[in-house]
């Protein structure tokens, strides 16, 4: 009896109440899942958030609360990995700016739209849906890409070219010189890139770096080593916004979860980040992007999947 | 510890059961009446015990109704290969918590007629669908809405979970899961024989956020944009203090 006791109380230690998740979840394994997704983000710039909120979401915390926190715990290893990448020379602010004022008006949309799914009852559909959608689209596309450039560089023909494709995208007005990233387009262009990225973060709870680092090199034809630092900076901006605006309108957001998913992500940030320069890019890439379609086949599955219950209840607080 | 509370326990009921055997009357007690959800919060187990004035033959029925409420039954159907939430129906008047306990087979101490005068079972609740919307195959939901509330732990019917004791004492159990609605719960103890209530016994149980947790929702209610802002500058502070740190490394 006493061993039974015993064994009860080191058990119970590890588990720790939400007080606005109204549940108790596993400290440590909240706090591993932070540091593993905190490494992602520090080797590769993006990942924090569209794993973390899945994860957060197979563990039992209501999508809502999920959402939110990830966006509350996605601003501090943003900040320490900006630090970092600054340091270096690897931020360029006035491009950060530009994204960043279209990301807080596009994530300020994001929360709206939030609410009304939630309303309607269709939240967790859409935005288990969006994941399949972008994570499908984005991570082929990286994958094929990544896999293209390590071919070729085995055969040795490394044709260097242009910095970027010029298309229809680089005739819109109001041109602006972005020294830093050696760009001369229009400014309309990373805000709007900024406004869906900001709208997406909020409604998938992610930084939304796995969007916007594509979109800096393929459509803004920006140099690599420059948009992870660049796209960690404007993440703060979308993911603080979001934060606020969810606690203010829904009283979502878990403090003590995101405080637990952070101490991990931002010591998994640091580690990470120290081995950015050694691996390289393509491989990181390659990486990724089998993540990111791993993640993409499990939540198609949970939708195409039968339900062991097609009834399920919510029951209001 | 367990051992001089159920000997305080057999004490007391001791006590109780001497006073008790003259009044035809039924006593009863909670180990714990205040229910604290502090940030160690796991769910609790509440002992049930008293004393009442017995008969061979003779049974006992605990019913634990939590607050009353909306509650929501969702339908999902394929839609294009995806599996939707396309229906759903709202019931009022829905206890969050139930608990049915009873020293044995309910139908054995009671007719389904008495069952659902006296609204005993999980069937006989007086949930209502809420006015102004017709709803089809309303069986369908309603035993959805059972299975879903078993299934969370919400609900439950233990039947055999009353043990009786020299036909004066009677004891049980009552689980209260993690994910437990806060506020008042209301214990019944009803004392049957031959199927005819003789007595019964009103108590109350309060579930309430106590502590660092209940602060913290508090705060997340009531100062929502500055708890908004804080839980960012605690982040950014973070963030910052772990850059200094790994600096210095």
């Amino acid at each position: 009896m006493y061993y039974h006791t015993l064994t009860n109380i080191n058990e119970n230690f590890m588990y720790i109440y939400l007080p606005i998740a109204e549940q108790p979840i596993h400290s440590l394994a909240i706090l591993g899942v932070g540091t593993f997704l905190g490494l992602i983000m520090g080797l590769v710039g993006v990942g924090g958030g569209f794993l973390l909120t899945p994860i957060m979401m197979f563990l039992g915390i209501p999508p809502p609360v999920a959402v939110a926190s990830v966006a509350n715990q996605l601003v501090a290893p943003s900040v320490s990995g900006v630090l970092s990448h600054w340091k270096r020379g690897n931020v360029d602010f006035k491009m950060g700016t530009v994204l960043l004022l279209g990301g807080v008006v596009g994530s300020s949309i994001g929360v709206v739209i939030f609410n009304f799914l939630g309303k309607i009852g269709q939240l967790d559909l859409v935005i288990k849906s969006s994941y399949v959608v972008f994570l499908t689209l984005i991570g082929s596309l990286m994958l094929s890409e990544s896999l293209n450039l390590i071919l070729r560089k085995r055969k040795g023909k490394v044709s260097r070219g242009k910095l970027h494709q010029h298309n229809w995208l680089h005739g819109l007005p109001f041109k602006t010189r972005f020294r830093k990233s050696k760009l001369y387009i229009s400014i309309l262009l990373p805000i709007f890139i900024g406004i869906i990225v900001g709208i997406l973060a909020a409604l998938m709870g992610i930084g939304g770096g796995f969007i916007i680092v594509p979109a800096m090199i393929y459509l803004l034809g920006m140099p690599t080593s420059l948009v992870v630092g660049t796209s960690l900076f404007q993440i703060i901006f979308v993911a603080a916004n979001t934060t606020i605006l969810q606690a203010s309108q829904n009283q979502t957001v878990d403090i003590v979860l995101a405080s637990i998913l952070l101490l991990g992500s931002v010591v998994g940030v640091q580690v990470g980040s120290r081995f950015t320069n050694i691996l390289k890019g393509e491989y990181l890439r390659l990486i990724l992007s089998t993540l990111i379609i791993l993640v993409s086949l499990k939540l198609l599955t949970d939708l195409i999947t039968i339900p062991s219950d097609i009834f399920s209840v919510i029951i209001s607080r | 510890m367990k051992f001089l509370l159920s000997l305080h326990i057999l004490v007391l009921a001791f006590i109780i059961s001497y006073n008790v055997k003259a009044k035809n009357q039924i006593v009863a007690d909670l180990s714990q009446e205040n229910v604290k959800i502090t940030t160690d919060f796991l769910g609790a187990k509440i002992l049930l015990f008293g004393a009442y004035d017995g008969q061979k033959g003779d049974d006992i029925i605990v019913v634990v109704t939590g607050p009353k409420g909306l509650v929501t039954v969702q339908k999902k159907e394929k839609v294009f290969g995806i599996w939707v939430n396309t229906k759903s129906v709202n019931y009022i008047n829905t206890p969050k918590y139930l608990n049915i306990s009873s020293n044995r087979d309910i139908n054995k101490i009671l007719n389904q007629k008495t069952q659902k005068i006296s609204e005993i079972g999980l069937n006989n609740l007086k949930i209502r669908l809420q006015p102004g919307k017709k709803v089809r195959k309303e069986k369908e939901w309603r035993e959805a809405l059972t299975r879903n509330m078993l299934k969370s732990k919400l609900w439950s019917l233990n039947e055999n979970s009353v043990s009786l004791n020299k036909n004066a004492l009677f004891r049980s159990y009552l689980n209260l899961p993690s994910n437990v609605i806060t506020g008042q719960f209301e214990v019944k103890i009803l004392h049957y024989r031959n199927s005819k209530l003789i007595s019964k016994e009103l108590s109350t149980i309060n579930v309430s956020k106590s502590g660092v947790s209940a602060e913290i929702y508090n705060i997340a209610q009531n100062y929502s944009t500055l708890y908004g802002i804080f839980a960012v500058i605690l982040a950014v502070l973070v963030g910052w203090g772990t850059n200094l740190i790994f600096r210095k490394v």
